[in-house]
C-alpha cells in the first residue's frame, strides 16, 4: 500500500463511521456509568459535599444499626456511619487505582519501547524478563513485593502498579512493531528522518492512543486489586475508611450485620463495572473514529 | 494482562457476588437441632474440633509454651496435679504430696499403674527427665521455665516418690505443676530430636497424636489403655471418642459457619455476635470458661517515653472509653474488668475508680506533664515531638471484637490528643516488635494458674527475656516495692498472709497506672448440642475431650 492509499483508506473509514451514527449515541449503560463516575469524582475530590461527617467518628451506643433514616447504609461495630466511610473511602480507591495504573503504564511504556525499538538483543532480554514476570499471577507478584517492603497504602499502590506493568509492556511492544512496519513510517525513514524523529513524531503517537483505553480499563482492575490487598490486611490499615479494609472488617459480622460488607463491596463492584463500561465505550469510539 | 481485563473483572465480579450470596444464604439458614434424649454415654465416633488460635509450631508445650499448645496437648498429655472448680489442688498423676517445714523440699507420691503410650513406665525418673527438659536452655521453654524458676533439683527417692528441691519456698508450686505447660512426657520420647518430639509428643493422656498435616489438621486416636483421669473427671477408663480431628480455621466467620452447618462439632474463640446467635439456636450450645491468671489488659510500656511518666499513663487511661466499647462490641458476653487478675482468681482485687473515663482530667494531666501544646491535627506535642503511642496488635491473639475495642480506644484517646498507632501484626512480627522494645502499648494475654502470674508479669526480673526470647513484664514495671511484695507473697506459706500480700501488690500495680484492664480473657466455645460431656479443665480452662461423647 502506498501512503496515498493509506490516507484514502483512513478517510473512507472515518466517513463510514460518521454515517454509521449509532456509535456516537450514548447507551443506557454508558450514561449510568458516566453518572456514577461523576459521583465518584466528587466523592474523591470533595467527600464532605456528599457526606459531611467524620468517617472515623465512633458512636459505640449506635453500633450495628441496620440501614435506617439516620444511617442510610447502617453503622459498623463501633457505630461509624457506613455511608460516610464509603464516600470518604472513594479517595483512597481512586488515588490508589489511578496511581497504580500510571506506575504500571509508565513502566510498561519504558520496557515496551526498549524492546520494540532497540534491536534484537534488547528485545530478547526484555521479553525473557517479561515472561518471567508473567509466570507469576499478577496478585502474587504484588504479594511478593509487599512481603519484601512491608504492608501499607504506598507499597500496595506500587505493588499493584508493578504487577500490571508486564501486560502493558507487551501490548506496547506489539503495537510498536506493527506501527514500525507501517507504510507511513517507511516513508518517513526513506525521506531521511532520524530514528528519534521517527519514534517521537510518527511511532509513539500512533502507539499510545490505544493505551488510553487500556488505562481506563486498568484503573478498574487496579482498584479491585488494591481492595483485595487491603482485604487481606496488606494495604490500608484499620480503621481507615478503605473499601477493601471495610469489606474485611464486615466479613466477621456477615451473619449478623450484612450491610457492613455489602455496601463497600457494592461500591468496589460498581466502580470496576463503571471503569470497564467507560473503557470499552472509548475503545469503540476510537476504533470507529 | 490488560487484554484480559474485561474477563478478569467479570470473574472477580462473579466471585464477589458469589461470596455475598453465600453470606446471605448462611445468614438465612436455620439449623435443626438434635432432639435425641441424652441417655447412657455412647462410645465411638469422630469429633471434629476447629480452633481459631494460631496453629502451634510444636505440639510439645514445654517448648515455648502458649495457649494454642495447651489447648491441644491437654488431650494427650497429663500433669502431676490438677485444680477443681473451687480452686483446690487435686491429685492426677501424683496421688499425694507433702512439703517440708521450711517449704524447700516437696515429695510427690506418684501413681504406680501408669505407662506412657509408647510403653515407657511412668515413674520418678520420668518426672526428673521432664523437669530437666523444661529447664534445659536448648528446649527454649518460656512458660514452663518461668514456672519452675525456684526448682533447683529433683531426686528419685523411690520409683514412685520424686523429691523437688527449691531455692526458696514457693507458694505457687502446685498451681504451676497443674498447668499443661509442665505436663509429663515420656522420657524415651524426649530423647528424640526436638523436631521429632514436636511433631508427636508422647504422654499418658486419653488420646494419642496419630498424625499432623501442617496447615490442615492434627489427628488424635483413643488411648485404649488409659487409666489416669484427674480426680474430678466424669468417668474412668478409656475415652468415649474413637478419634479427634483437630482443625485450624483462623477466620471467625468461617469457623462459625462450620459449626453451624455441622461440618465441625466444637469451635473455640467464638465471636460475641455469633454467641448471641447461637444462644437462640437449638442446635448449638455455648460454653463460657474465662481463663485464669491475668485479665485481658492493655499494658503501657513504662520503660520508655512517653509512658515513663505516670501522669501520661494515667492520662491515657482517663481518655480511653472502655466501658462503651465493651458493651457495644461484646454484646453482653464480656464484663468489664478493673483488676489485674481474672475474676476466677479468688485473690483478684478490683478498683473501678482508677479507670473512670474522664477526658477533662486527662487533659489536665497532660498539661502538667508538659504535653501542653497541640498541633494542627489536634495531637499533643512536647518539644516538637507528637504524643504517639505505638500499639502492635497480634491478629492471632486478639479477636476482631477486641481489635475493634482498640480502635475505639484509639478514637477516644485522640480527642485528648494521643496519636495511637495500631499496627496489626502476625504472631512472629508481633514478638519481634516486643523484643525490639518497639511498642508503647500492647495487649498480651498471659495465662497461669493462680495469683503468682503477678510475679511473672510485674516483677522487674521478668524484664529479662526467658530462653525463648520472650519477656513477660511488657509494662516494664520496675518498682522495688512491688518486687518485694511479690517475692514475699511467693514464699508465704500461710494462705491468708499470701492473699493479703497479693492484694497489696495488685493495688500498687493498679495505682501505678501500668495496666488498663479490659475484661477476663475471653474463652468461649460453641458446640453442637449433640456433643455431650465436654468440659474445660479448671486449671487453664482448656477443653478436655476425655468425657465427651456424641449423642447421635
Amino acid at each position: 500500500m502506498s501512503d496515498l492509499e493509506v490516507q484514502a483508506e483512513l478517510a473512507a473509514h472515518s466517513s463510514q463511521s460518521r454515517q454509521a451514527g449509532p456509535a456516537r449515541r450514548l447507551g443506557v449503560a454508558e450514561g449510568a456509568a458516566g453518572v456514577f463516575a461523576l459521583f465518584l469524582l466528587v466523592a474523591a475530590v470533595a467527600p464532605t459535599l456528599l457526606a459531611p461527617g467524620d468517617p472515623l467518628h465512633i458512636d459505640p451506643l449506635s453500633a450495628f444499626q441496620s440501614p435506617n433514616f439516620a444511617h442510610g447504609f447502617g453503622t459498623d461495630e463501633s457505630g461509624r456511619d457506613i455511608y460516610t466511610r464509603v464516600v470518604h473511602g472513594t479517595q483512597y480507591s481512586l488515588v490508589i487505582g489511578a496511581t497504580a495504573t500510571v506506575i504500571g503504564l509508565g513502566l510498561g511504556i519504558v520496557l515496551g519501547t526498549l524492546a520494540g525499538m532497540l534491536g534484537r538483543v534488547v528485545d530478547f532480554t526484555v521479553n525473557r524478563f517479561l515472561e518471567v514476570l508473567f509466570a507469576f499471577p499478577g496478585l502474587l507478584l504484588a504479594l511478593l513485593f509487599i512481603v519484601i517492603f512491608g504492608p501499607g497504602v504506598a507499597t500496595a499502590t506500587i505493588a499493584v502498579g508493578l504487577s500490571t506493568a508486564p501486560g502493558y509492556a507487551r501490548i506496547i511492544r506489539a503495537q510498536l512493531r506493527t506501527v514500525r512496519s507501517a507504510a507511513f513510517v517507511e516513508a518517513a525513514t526513506v525521506l531521511g528522518r532520524t530514528r528519534w524523529q521517527v519514534l517521537l513524531r510518527h511511532i509513539l503517537p500512533n502507539t499510545l492512543a490505544p493505551l488510553f483505553v487500556l488505562a481506563t480499563l486498568g484503573i478498574g482492575q487496579a482498584i479491585v486489586w488494591a481492595a483485595t490487598l487491603s482485604y487481606l490486611g496488606l494495604g490500608a490499615e484499620p480503621p481507615t475508611a478503605e473499601w477493601g479494609a471495610m469489606l474485611s472488617a464486615g466479613r466477621t459480622y456477615i451473619t449478623s450485620a450484612w450491610w457492613m460488607s455489602f455496601f463497600p463491596g457494592l461500591f468496589i463492584v460498581l466502580t470496576a463495572v463503571t471503569a470497564t463500561v467507560l473503557g470499552r465505550s472509548i475503545d469503540r469510539r476510537m476504533r470507529h473514529a | 494482562m490488560p487484554l484480559r481485563h474485561p474477563a478478569r473483572t467479570r470473574r472477580l465480579l462473579a466471585t464477589t457476588a458469589g461470596i455475598v450470596a453465600l453470606g446471605l444464604f448462611v445468614a438465612g439458614c436455620t439449623a435443626t437441632g438434635s432432639d435425641k434424649p441424652v441417655g447412657e454415654p455412647i462410645s465411638g465416633g469422630t469429633l471434629t474440633y476447629a480452633s481459631g488460635d494460631a496453629e502451634p509450631s510444636c505440639l510439645d508445650p514445654h517448648v515455648g509454651g502458649n495457649f494454642p499448645q495447651a489447648l491441644i496437648s491437654a488431650q494427650y498429655l497429663e500433669s502431676l496435679v490438677s485444680r477443681d472448680t473451687d480452686g483446690q489442688i487435686i491429685p492426677w498423676l501424683a496421688e499425694s504430696w507433702t512439703a517440708s517445714e521450711d517449704g524447700l523440699t516437696w515429695d510427690f507420691t506418684l501413681r504406680d499403674d501408669v505407662t506412657f503410650t509408647d510403653g515407657t513406665v511412668f515413674d520418678a525418673a520420668a518426672v526428673q527427665a521432664n523437669v530437666a527438659h523444661v529447664q534445659d536452655p536448648t528446649t527454649l521453654s518460656s512458660t514452663g521455665y518461668l514456672a519452675l524458676g525456684k526448682v533447683t533439683g529433683t531426686e528419685a527417692v523411690s520409683p514412685t516418690v520424686v523429691r523437688f528441691t527449691l531455692s526458696a519456698p514457693d507458694s505457687a508450686l502446685l498451681e504451676s505443676l497443674s498447668q499443661p505447660w509442665l505436663a509429663i512426657e515420656s522420657p524415651t520420647a524426649l530423647e528424640r530430636s526436638q523436631d521429632e518430639n514436636c511433631a508427636a509428643p508422647v504422654g499418658t493422656g486419653p488420646f494419642i497424636v496419630e498424625s499432623w498435616v501442617k496447615q490442615n489438621a492434627i489427628t488424635l486416636v483413643r488411648n485404649d489403655d488409659y487409666v489416669s483421669p484427674p480426680a474430678d473427671a466424669g468417668h474412668s477408663g478409656p475415652a468415649y471418642l474413637d478419634k479427634v480431628i483437630w482443625r485450624f480455621i483462623p477466620d471467625s466467620a468461617s469457623r462459625y459457619a462450620a459449626v453451624q452447618s455441622g461440618e465441625v462439632d466444637v469451635i473455640d474463640n467464638a465471636q460475641p455476635d455469633t454467641i448471641v446467635q447461637a444462644k437462640q439456636s437449638d442446635s448449638l450450645e455455648h460454653l463460657d470458661s474465662p481463663r485464669p491468671g491475668a485479665s485481658n489488659r492493655i499494658e503501657l510500656n513504662s520503660g520508655r517515653a512517653p509512658f515513663n511518666d505516670v501522669r501520661v499513663r494515667e492520662a491515657f487511661m482517663r481518655s480511653a472509653n472502655v466501658d462503651d466499647a465493651v458493651s457495644s462490641l461484646f454484646l453482653g458476653t464480656a464484663t468489664r474488668s478493673y483488676s489485674a487478675l481474672s475474676s476466677v482468681e479468688a485473690t483478684a482485687v478490683s478498683n473501678a475508680a482508677l479507670f473512670d473515663y474522664d477526658p477533662a482530667a486527662a487533659a489536665k494531666l497532660l498539661d502538667a506533664a508538659g504535653w501542653s501544646e497541640t498541633d494542627a491535627d489536634g495531637y499533643r506535642v512536647k518539644d516538637g515531638v507528637r504524643l504517639t503511642v505505638e500499639f502492635p496488635v497480634s491478629t492471632n491473639q486478639s479477636i476482631p471484637a477486641e481489635q475493634s475495642v482498640f480502635e475505639q480506644i484509639q478514637a477516644t484517646a485522640k480527642e485528648t490528643g494521643f496519636d495511637v498507632k495500631l499496627r496489626p501484626l502476625d504472631l512472629s512480627s508481633w514478638y519481634a516488635a516486643l523484643a525490639a522494645n518497639d511498642y508503647d502499648a500492647v495487649s498480651a494475654p498471659y495465662t497461669k494458674v493462680g495469683p503468682d502470674v503477678l510475679r511473672i508479669l510485674y516483677h522487674s526480673a521478668s524484664i529479662v527475656p526467658a530462653p525463648s526470647g520472650y519477656f513477660a513484664n511488657l509494662a516494664q514495671v520496675n518498682d522495688p516495692a512491688i518486687d518485694e511484695l511479690l517475692t514475699t507473697a511467693a514464699r508465704a506459706t500461710d494462705p491468708a498472709a499470701r492473699a493479703s500480700l497479693y492484694s497489696d501488690a495488685q493495688n500498687r500495680i493498679l495505682e501505678g497506672f501500668y495496666i488498663l484492664p479490659l475484661y477476663d480473657q475471653q474463652n468461649h466455645y460453641l458446640l453442637r448440642s449433640d456433643v455431650v460431656g465436654l468440659r474445660t479443665l479448671p486449671t487453664v480452662a482448656v477443653p478436655t475431650l476425655y468425657d465427651a461423647w456424641l449423642n447421635r
